[in-house]
């Protein structure tokens, strides 16, 4: 990102980019809120979360950035109820932006490239329900089972998470084509 | 100095509200809504652990009891219950028929309820500290826990949600009425999509992002991050009874974490 700004939030990121990536995180909120209460298809809320998530990463070519986007998005959803789960949403948020992350880490490009943002933002909603499993686990419930309740629960948050991911090269490539992006 | 309007609670904020959706909070008076957020935050961890390693019948009994003693102290009618619960009753019915194609018909069965009674008893407590803990009673909260920077970017990132949120609005009719498909049933067609990239979203995130600049450098003037440590003032704490703000002299600066 561009920008002349010299505080540093954690020495990683400067404070536009930082208030950038939280501003990535309202988007987050504002698109889940706003269907929550018009679509009724389970999942559908992975296709704006996945794509923020990984344009934060896109615009913010630094380590963390998917991971602080999830982080707040997660603590500003556990304040606003927006979720079954309380405090777990911060894991439930947390965990896509740490596989958004390692993928960048792999492949520097990976929000320039359609089939890695696609393969990345299907493979990290996927992950998303790794908490449900997790509590699953904890309550002892069979392999096999866990297993097959996993696969019912995020067939859609995949497709919805991997078509969300394939928007955002094209626009990544428009900011840096505008200069707005470094 | 001129008294404060003091905003007295309205009837109607003890009335039980039929509308709503599933986690809202729901502004009554009532014992758990006058517990403070970290003493429910403690008692509903007590209560999750407990969900965890219960596997006997007479203990997820007696969890279930004390679950639903604890949703209905904070005066939480059945229909709102029966909100909550609707995603666990799909879950639910999931886990007893995949129990049942495992184990057999009778013998799937108990495993199954077991299994998905836990689950439920695990998620309850979290649904009643949401049901019942304001957000600003949450923001308080979440602020002595926290770490400053990380704090500022998430109240910043709150603050700002009514402003996107007119924007989104905003540039969404101003398209539509220009002939974008951007309503939300029109964006289940993935035809749709490249109207929601290049008419919202475009000059949505190119806002976003003079907005950014604004406001980092609106923080940078007051000096943040100039210094480890981050006082505020809570004008809260300083009310006499009368409902005046304490004078000037008598102010206190408060550290953070």
């Amino acid at each position: 990102m561009t920008g002349n700004t010299k505080a540093m939030v954690w020495k990683r990121f400067n404070l536009r980019e930082a208030i950038w990536l939280g501003f990535c995180a309202t988007f987050i909120i504002i698109t889940r809120a706003a269907l929550m209460l018009k679509l009724n298809i389970p999942g559908h809320a992975m296709f704006f979360t996945m794509f923020f998530l990984i344009l934060g990463r896109g615009c913010v070519q630094r380590m963390g950035a998917a991971t602080l986007v999830g982080l707040i998005a997660g603590i500003m959803c556990t304040m606003l109820g927006m979720g079954k789960e309380g405090p777990l949403l911060i894991i439930k948020f947390v965990l896509p932006g740490i596989i958004v992350d390692a993928a960048a880490l792999l492949y520097s490009r990976l929000a320039f490239s359609i089939p890695a943002c696609v393969i990345v933002g299907a493979i990290a909603a996927a992950f998303r329900y790794a908490t449900s499993m997790g509590i699953d686990w904890l309550v002892e419930m069979d392999y096999d089972i866990m297993l097959k309740k996993a696969l019912i629960g995020s067939t859609m948050n995949i497709l919805f998470g991997a078509a969300g991911s394939a928007l955002v090269p094209l626009v990544v490539r428009r900011l840096k084509a505008h200069g707005l992006i470094s | 100095m001129a008294p404060l309007n003091v905003i007295k609670p309205s009837a109607s904020q003890n009335q039980p509200r039929v509308n709503g959706y599933a986690f809202q909070y729901r502004a009554v008076d009532s014992p758990v809504h006058r517990m403070g957020a970290g003493w429910k935050l403690l008692l509903g961890t007590a209560l999750c652990a407990a969900a965890i390693g219960g596997t006997n019948p007479f203990l997820l009994a007696a969890l279930l009891i004390v679950n639903a003693g604890y949703y209905f102290l904070a005066r939480l009618s059945v229909a709102e219950l029966a909100r909550d619960l609707w995603f666990f009753l799909i879950q639910m019915a999931v886990v007893i028929v995949l129990y049942m194609m495992r184990y057999g018909v009778p013998e799937g069965i108990w495993p199954g309820v077991r299994t998905s009674l836990r689950i439920l008893l695990f998620f309850l407590p979290g649904i009643i500290l949401l049901r019942t803990t304001r957000i600003s009673q949450m923001m308080y909260s979440m602020r002595r826990i926290l770490p400053y920077r990380l704090a500022f970017l998430v109240f910043t990132s709150l603050r700002f949600i009514p402003f996107f949120a007119r924007e989104v609005r905003e540039i969404a009719m101003a398209q539509r009425l220009r002939g974008a498909h951007l309503a939300p049933r029109e964006l289940l067609n993935p035809r749709n999509w490249q109207d929601l990239m290049n008419c919202l979203l475009l000059p949505l995130i190119i806002r976003a992002l003079k907005t950014a600049d604004e406001a980092a450098l609106s923080a940078e003037a007051r000096a943040f991050g100039s210094y480890p440590k981050r006082s505020y003032w809570n004008s809260a704490n300083y009310q006499n009874s009368s409902g005046k703000t304490a004078a000037v002299n008598d102010m206190e600066i408060k550290e953070t974490l």
